[in-house]
């Protein structure tokens, strides 16, 4: 450190901003030619593939909203929410019960889906959201497991063990998503949405806050930032997430009942950004898609996938810090370091 | 872009952070007994003492991390005992940590500006829609974290990811953030800690700077050197004021020559 | 009449939660890692038993050590690879934590994978049935509450009286001092898994017998397992006793006088409520850390 006697001087001999972008602004060229390659791929798919894909690729899609909503909340928040089934279930059951039992609209199901889940992620989030760490990640399992019980219990809605059979086909004005190639155009556009917006917002103000907050709380507090606010705000996020994805998966199926929602669930949406990598909200789409599509290439090898499964998490856990997304920029960095490209980034403006 | 702290309300010679009577009490162990003292909202007061003297205790307390047992803390003239940490940031009483505490996952131009939160408008939807307003705002944001960076030696070092700096330049990313947060009383929890004579020499000027702007600043420190730059010095012990004058009248005082020196 | 006999259930089942939370307790306090597995060793370790029980047909004692070591091997397993990665990289709560699920769930798919979805008994230890109070107490309860409490005693006595407790004690409370006395802090954080596992699988074993384990059973015995040694406070083990009481009973209660199919959300919401307002425990001395 260099001692600077032109410190603190008027802010007109101050000099100019170094033109480094904000992390808000466009991507570069190359990026753009990907996202183009992406963006084609992903209209063309369900032309070029058997309706058996396109089925795990709306089942990749679902679990992208709801495991986009869980990695915000551990990648920017730095908690773990071993609970996201619950309110997956929260949808699934609004959207099942009024339009199978009380046939109203579809979309007046997932509005009220959605609407109960941010109401009961406000009003638990308070309270849940003072502890921190161990304690609050075992209170969101102890909070999807009271829900699985409930659901269980309050037959009159749920339908218990047996469900709620013919829940109708979205349909929106009229337009029915009745194929899995129409359902495949709704949800991706919805995952694809959400990540935007999350992208969106760790670019602003707010954003900056979270982070700031998740990386030292005390700091952040002295910055005026609201930490329990901040955090009540990304819980109801990925609560309002969850219940979407689960509306979405009945309309999708047609048939709910508590088997879909158990811990089970819960820890697969929270594989999606540890696998996927939880540093950016993208990576819930390539953990979502590695979740949706690898057990089915493993199916062959029977109920076993389910400990593969877990070694997955483990291994990434303890190998990949930060997922896929993590394993493949530093494998990049290693590319681009080899081939003479100078490391942008850490040179001064 | 006027950065200056807001004025004070109340009259011009009254005290900005004024502490009566305070004690506190961990368990059975008490470590602050009836400690009173004030600072001017101008110039650079002085809080020295031994380690485990009750300094970082008596920080705690004034910046809102911890509850006294008993005493008041006025600020302004109002007390401020039942607002959190961040009602008093937005008063204007904005600290440092004895280990400064970077966001380590930001740049250094993500660090200061983070200090200017609470300057900003645009909210949680907002940001999430992307709004031109909150891009707008973010660019403002750096352009001003980007003068405040410049000020404080980090114009070179503006996009480099913050656990990349020197123990120095942490220091001045801490000041340099707590500065974009408009303070009108800033507090700083050892702030010379692991710096080099060069780095603290420094921060000597910095303070003085800061001073010269009309920030009140309030050091806790037991260097010396770095105290020199106190008007007035208040020297705790034991979880009691022993002392306070300036620096001279500090220095002959027997009791604090006794606490600190053995004699 | 059905107060007593929900009571003694409660009785009975809190010894057990007491052992799973004393697990989740030991190893809290020499590593402070959360092990969010417990339950899932419990479940291997019953597991294991009533298949080396009945399909290779091993006597039921040989049985059962089969169990019990088992357990004890796993989470030695567990320390040795992953968690000492872990430690190494200094990786923060949430990625132990992640850990610690995912083996869990690994844990399960394997018992699933290899044992099927129905649930497994092992023997009792007796077939008795006894009278008290109106109400009606299986032998094999009995052992339970006599083995857990006998085990709890014996591992006060290991902490405090044996050269590897009191350096277990030492090498968590003070690792670098610990060091400098010659104590292997690392092998010792080892030993503290293996105690954690050996006891989670005698759980596990016990339990075995009165409801049968499956698959799925882990999360839910390590939460209440977790309650019971917070609510007791994380470094003591009597504290777990006292938790897992306490848990047992207001789960029996609310069989009782709630329905009971709720059991598992009335212990559970107890669960949440006891971190929020005695994060210490009832019997409050010892703070806890990395909460």
């Amino acid at each position: 450190m260099l001692p600077n006697k032109t410190s603190l001087a008027p802010p007109g001999i101050a000099g100019e901003l170094p033109a480094q972008r904000l992390r808000t602004t466009r991507p570069s060229a190359a990026a753009l030619s990907v996202l183009a390659l992406a963006a084609g791929l992903y209209l063309i798919l369900p032309l070029v593939l058997e309706r058996h894909a396109v089925d795990l690729l709306v089942f990749c899609g679902l679990y992208a909203i709801a495991g986009a909503g869980v990695g915000f909340l551990l990648g920017q928040g730095g908690i773990v929410n071993l609970g996201q089934a619950a309110f997956y279930g929260i949808g699934g059951y609004a959207s099942a019960y009024c339009s199978a039992r009380l046939g109203w609209p579809t979309p007046a199901g997932i509005a009220i889906g959605i609407a109960l889940s941010l109401a009961i992620a406000a009003l638990i989030g308070r309270p849940i959201l003072r502890l921190s760490g161990y304690f609050l990640a075992l209170a969101t399992l102890a909070l999807g497991i009271i829900c699985t019980n409930i659901y269980f219990e309050a037959d009159f809605i749920t339908g218990g063990t047996l469900g709620v059979p013919g829940v109708p086909k979205l349909a929106i004005g009229g337009f029915v998503f009745d194929t899995p190639e129409k359902f495949y155009y709704l949800v991706w556009p919805i995952a694809f949405a959400t990540i935007l917006a999350m992208h969106n917002l760790m670019g602003s103000r707010v954003g900056l806050a979270l982070q700031a907050m998740r990386d030292a709380p005390d700091a952040a507090m002295v910055m005026a930032i609201d930490n329990a606010r901040l955090k009540l705000w990304i819980f109801m996020l990925s609560s309002g997430l969850g219940a979407l994805s689960g509306s979405l998966f009945a309309h999708y199926v047609g048939f709910v009942n508590v088997d879909s929602f158990g811990v089970d669930k819960s820890i697969m949406f929270l594989l999606v950004p540890v696998i996927g990598g939880a540093s950016v909200p993208a990576g819930a789409i390539i953990g979502a898609l590695f979740i949706g599509l690898v057990p089915e290439l493993l199916s062959a090898l029977g109920d076993i996938h389910r400990v593969l499964f877990g070694l997955a998490l483990v291994a990434s856990v303890v190998f990949f810090p930060d997922g896929l997304w993590g394993l493949g920029r530093s494998l990049t960095g290693l590319v681009r370091r080899r081939s003479g490209a100078a490391a942008r980034g850490e040179t001064t403006p | 872009m006027n950065l200056a702290p807001r004025s004070a309300a109340s009259a011009p010679d009254a005290p900005l952070l004024e502490l009566k009577a305070i004690a506190h009490r961990f368990g059975g162990f008490q470590v602050l007994h009836d400690v009173s003292f004030a600072a001017p909202a101008v110039g650079i007061t002085g809080l020295m003492g031994p380690n485990g003297s009750g300094k970082t205790t008596l920080f705690n307390i004034i910046s809102g991390f911890l509850t006294p047992t008993s005493g008041a803390v006025l600020f302004d003239g109002r007390d401020i005992r039942a607002e959190n940490v961040r009602r008093r940031s937005l008063d204007g009483l904005v600290r440092t940590f004895q280990t400064p505490k970077i966001f380590e996952r930001l740049t250094v131009a993500e660090n200061v500006m983070v200090g200017a939160f609470k300057a900003g408008r645009s909210g949680f939807f907002a940001g999430l829609a992307g709004l031109p307003s909150a891009r707008r705002e973010m660019t403002d944001m750096r352009a001003r974290a980007y003068e405040t960076a410049q000020r404080f030696d980090l114009g070179a070092v503006f996009d480099r990811p913050s656990p990349l700096l020197t123990a120095g330049q942490r220091r001045l990313l801490e000041l340099a953030r707590a500065y974009q947060g408009r303070p009108r009383l800033l507090m700083l929890d050892e702030p010379s800690s692991g710096l080099t004579t060069t780095e603290i020499e420094v921060l000597i000027t910095k303070l003085k700077l800061l001073a010269e702007e009309g920030i009140a600043v309030l050091l806790v420190s037991h260097d010396m050197e770095l105290m020199g730059v106190a008007q007035a010095i208040h020297v705790l012990n034991f979880g009691r004021i022993i002392a306070s004058g300036t620096m001279a009248e500090v220095q002959e005082d027997a009791a604090v020559r006794e606490a600190y020196l053995g004699v | 009449m059905l107060f007593t006999q929900a009571l003694l259930a409660g009785v009975t089942n809190g010894f057990v939660y007491a052992l799973v939370g004393l697990g989740i307790a030991v190893i809290f306090k020499g590593s402070h890692v959360i092990n969010a597995m417990q339950g899932e060793l419990a479940v291997v370790g019953a597991a294991t038993a009533v298949f080396a029980a009945a399909i290779w047909g091993l006597p039921l004692w040989l049985a059962v050590v089969a169990g019990a070591l088992t357990g004890m091997a796993i989470a030695i397993l567990v320390e040795l690879g992953p968690i000492r990665a872990l430690f190494a990289r200094r990786a923060r709560e949430e990625s132990f934590l992640l850990l610690t699920v995912g083996l869990g769930f690994t844990f399960s798919a394997g018992v699933l994978y290899l044992f099927g979805r129905e649930e497994h008994l092992l023997p009792a230890l007796g077939d008795e049935v006894y009278e008290i109070f109106g109400a009606i107490i299986r032998e094999h309860a009995l052992w339970v509450i006599a083995i857990s409490a006998v085990l709890i005693l014996a591992l006060r006595l290991f902490y405090r009286h044996t050269h590897l407790g009191l350096s277990m004690m030492a090498a968590s409370i003070d690792p670098d001092g610990a060091a400098t006395t010659g104590i292997n802090v690392r092998a010792m954080r080892t030993a503290t898994f293996a105690l954690g596992g050996l006891l989670a699988a005698l759980a596990g074993l016990l339990v075995a017998p009165l409801i049968g384990v499956g698959y799925q059973m882990g999360p839910l015995l390590t939460l209440k397992g977790f309650a019971a040694a917070i609510l007791g406070g994380l470094s003591n083990p009597l504290g777990a006793l006292v938790g897992g009481l306490v848990i047992g009973i207001l789960e029996a209660m609310s069989i009782v006088f709630v329905s009971s199919g709720m059991k598992d959300a009335v212990a559970l919401t107890l669960l949440i409520v006891i971190m929020i307002f005695v994060p210490d425990g009832i019997l409050g001395r010892a703070g806890r850390k990395g909460g």
